[in-house]
């Protein structure tokens, strides 16, 4: 381990610096501890970890390495994600066994310890069925190598766009790991910007693979500051980006960068019915701490304003009957975070709730637990029509706008949404649903807007952005 | 006296010697402020300080006491700023500019006597280091109005070397990255890169001299990386901040065979500092000034306090020679504070990194 000494308050840090996690780089010399390491702490405050800060000397070394490199054959590509996947979720990785990871993810990132530990399998199933779901997006025409016989007489053969392929992370959910995976089983040399916010996750990931079996020169963990982000994304061939609107924008133009936004999952209830479905409609809310992009932002009642009132009440009951816990609570169900940040969240809800009517969170949402940290408790705010600007505010935890619909709005105010679980019998509405482009996944019935299944898209196949089709004629 | 006090014991002493620290500066208060052999620009300002230089100017604690005037060399004209006592044209070596980071270029005198001081304190370095005379050099490197530029050619000639010069303007690429024009400031960069490309493969090249982005630049190209680890010996860089981390990546990993030595100047101090040469194992970066001649101190913006040692503070410079009095400014960067070897006036400094605004200006390190 290098061991700089610029200055004595730097040895001074180093020295209690040595009791936190160490999360080291992943480059194409192996670990790698740098001088430049930022210390991330829990809600509370307290310091977990030092993460290191490398130089965009470093992410130029390391994806050198990954487009130098051959990828492993198919079998041991598939064989290496399943092992990887079954180490991350129940080995110990990096001297951290999975019990103090999850504690580790749980008290940083504020989400609750079930939700980590269901998201570590989340991970762990990608891993092992990556190789399978990849096949999934592949056209049906495709032939997967070209030695298959079909390309005696001419054939599609699915191939990679790009080597190396870069993701810029999110941080609010352990389970925004699943998907990159799916360019390892397709042959991809991978680096990961983790964020700042929750770097476990892709630390232990990236550890668990290479120990599976991914070398140096085919898998890369790269912390950087927002400085240096852009070089690891524009030094890869393709890249994953998450983040807001603004990075949606940024990268709206560019065929090699695929943006993952906020998601703006909504729910539509038509008929009156919806008493029989509130168990799905609080679920689609409150689940995963309502910090994933599959949580719903919005209900959609058919009616006027007295039936979404009803609505917005029920809703609030169920939710304000959550208690307040600190995230590694066994039953711990809401998110947390740092105070300060917690009365930020809630000033921009209240601001953007203007005239909306509160039944639940118009006092605020802040609760705080005296330890630095604070819950976010859920809320419940009505908007007097469907096309109210709110439905669009999504924030990280369970708040929910709730608007009168009818059948002559149509569809517009259910237009870019990661999922629309639509609680209705109207086919028409169905058909114009599934039709719509800004509308990525559909649920009809009682299945929560979070509803996932490895294989199945959940912001289209990521191979449909990985990879294309070519001709191959041979003798 | 039949020089009428042109020459002075102290600020004239022979080049390889180091004068005593308040020595130099009272001489050089007696010069400056001498309607004989002051500039017309001190000169005209000494009337308007709170404070009598000659009287009240004798330690490096009282440096303090100038106001900042570095902005007026703007817009000064430069005959304003020559020393009365200097013997046009002999003694003037020439007018070097800043590289316009915080704004319009300011404008230095460099004597060819402060030449003569500056290149005998370089090449100590260089022997010490252990880095070989006669050996060609290449720069890429600002030259035109830059004071480093004219420190190169007399510094290779000097050691027996050849120099190679590949055109950078740095203000251009400043000015690229502040309109929001990175790709072109990138495209520059690749442009400086290929330039170095046709005399590395062609030439005989021992030391290179190059700035931390260009350095990076280089070192993507595995090609330029064989060339280079074959051929030079000694990469001296400067004009930006490198991180620890970067630093350590160069020595060990992309040119571990090659001595890599920092500088830490300005034109506004007419040169700087050489990055000390620590115990082998030791990796940290430190500049040591070419006191008392250059010196540094740094401080808490907030109060102008010096830190302690070991705390990051804003660094605060002076330059003090026949040819300029520069006393008490305060430059864009951040370091960390480092005790000055035995004997040195001032501290030293570690850790370089530039500030994000200066001035209210971004502050763009670019190419340089």
């Amino acid at each position: 381990m290098p061991g700089p000494a610029t200055a004595a308050t730097r040895a001074a840090l180093r020295d209690a610096g040595e009791e936190l996690v160490q999360l080291d780089a992943f480059g194409a010399n192996g670990p790698y501890r740098a001088r430049n390491r930022l210390t991330v702490p829990d809600v509370t405050g307290q310091p977990l970890a030092e993460l290191s800060i490398v130089p965009p000397l470093f992410v130029h070394r390391a994806l050198a390495a990954l487009r130098s490199a051959d990828p492993l054959p198919p079998g041991e590509r598939a064989a290496a994600l399943e092992r990887a996947g079954r180490l991350f979720a129940s080995g110990t990785v990096g001297g951290l066994d999975p019990d103090t990871y999850r504690e580790l993810v749980s008290r940083c990132s504020g989400l609750p310890i079930p939700v980590v530990s269901a998201a570590t399998g989340i991970v762990a199933d990608a891993a092992s069925q990556a190789a399978g779901t990849v096949l999934q997006a592949r056209p049906q025409a495709a032939v997967g190598d070209w030695r298959d016989p079909a390309t005696r007489t001419g054939a599609a053969v699915w191939t990679r766009r790009g080597n190396v392929f870069a993701v810029h992370a999110a941080g609010n959910h352990p389970g925004v790991h699943a998907l990159w995976l799916e360019a390892l089983a397709l042959g991809y040399r991978v680096v990961v910007r983790p964020s700042r916010r929750e770097p476990f996750t892709p630390h232990r990931l990236v550890a668990a693979l290479r120990e599976a079996g991914f070398g140096a020169d085919h898998i890369a963990l790269t912390p950087t500051d927002h400085t240096v982000a852009d070089t690891v994304v524009a030094g890869a061939d393709l890249a994953l980006v998450y983040g807001g609107d603004d990075v949606v924008r940024k990268y709206a133009g560019h065929s090699t960068v695929l943006p993952q936004g906020p998601g703006r999952a909504k729910i539509l209830v038509t008929g009156g019915d919806w008493r029989a479905h509130l168990d799905t409609i609080v679920d689609s809310v409150a689940d995963e701490g309502g910090t994933a992009c599959v949580n719903a932002t919005a209900v959609l009642v058919e009616g006027g304003p007295d039936e979404a009132a009803a609505v917005a009440d029920a809703l609030a009951e169920r939710l304000a009957a959550i208690p307040s816990l600190p995230p590694r609570h066994p039953e711990a169900v809401l998110p947390v975070q740092p105070l300060a940040a917690a009365r930020a969240i809630e000033g921009y809800l209240l601001r953007s709730a203007g005239s909306a009517t509160a039944h639940l969170g118009g006092d605020g949402v802040v609760d705080d637990l005296g330890d630095g940290s604070a819950v976010l408790r859920p809320a419940v705010f009505r908007l007097d029509r469907s096309d109210a600007p709110q439905t669009g505010v999504e924030l990280g935890f369970p708040c929910v706008w709730v608007a009168p619909w009818n059948r002559g709005d149509g569809i517009a105010p259910l237009r870019d949404s990661l999922v629309v679980t639509a609680i209705t019998d109207d086919e028409r509405l169905l058909e114009q649903l599934v039709d719509e482009p800004t509308i990525s996944n559909v649920h009809v019935g009682d299945h929560p807007t979070y509803w996932m299944r490895p294989g199945l898209p959940h912001d289209r196949y990521l191979a449909e952005f990985l990879m294309r089709t070519k001709t191959v004629i041979r003798d | 006296m039949s020089d009428h006090g042109r020459t002075d014991p102290v600020l004239d002493c022979p080049a390889d010697e180091t004068p005593d620290g308040e020595e130099l500066i009272t001489a050089a208060m007696r010069w400056h402020f001498s309607p004989e052999t002051g500039s017309p620009f001190w000169l005209e300002r000494a009337g308007k300080l709170d404070f009598d230089p000659l009287r009240d100017v004798k330690s490096f604690a009282d440096l303090r006491l100038f106001p900042n005037l570095v902005n007026e060399l703007r817009d000064v004209r430069v005959e304003e700023l020559i020393p009365r006592g200097l013997t046009l044209p002999d003694d003037l070596y020439g007018i070097y500019e800043s590289g316009g980071t915080t704004g319009a270029p300011k404008r230095v005198v460099c004597t060819t006597d402060w030449m003569e001081r500056w290149l005998a304190f370089s090449q100590r370095h260089l022997d010490a280091r252990g880095c070989p005379r006669g050996v060609n050099w290449l720069a890429l490197m600002p030259d035109g109005p830059h004071i480093f530029g004219a420190a190169l050619r007399e510094g290779a000639r000097r050691s027996g070397g050849i120099l190679f010069t590949v055109d950078m303007d740095p203000r251009w690429v400043k000015k690229a990255i502040a309109q929001g024009r990175a790709e072109d400031a990138a495209r520059y960069a690749d442009h400086l890169v290929t330039q170095a490309g046709f005399l590395l493969e062609t030439q005989d090249v021992g030391v290179l001299i190059t700035t931390p982005p260009l350095l990076q630049r280089l070192a993507q190209d595995e090609r330029l990386v064989a060339l280079i680890n074959r051929k030079v010996r000694h990469i001296q860089w400067g004009g930006a901040h490198m991180d620890a981390d970067t630093r350590h990546l160069f020595r060990t990993e992309v040119f571990p065979g090659i001595q890599l030595q920092g500088a830490y100047g300005s034109t506004m101090i007419l040169g700087g500092s050489l990055e000390r040469i620590e115990p082998a194992g030791e990796d940290r970066c430190v500049f040591d000034p070419f006191a008392p001649y250059i010196t540094f101190s740094v401080i808490d913006p907030a109060t102008g306090e010096n830190v302690p040692y070991g705390e990051r503070g804003q660094v605060v410079m002076n330059h003090i020679s026949k040819a300029m009095l520069l006393p008490n400014n305060l430059e864009r960067d951040t370091a960390v504070r480092i005790r000055p070897p035995e004997g040195q006036m001032g501290d030293s400094v570690a850790d370089v990194s530039p500030v994000a605004t200066f001035d209210d200006q971004a502050v763009i390190e670019g190419v340089y």
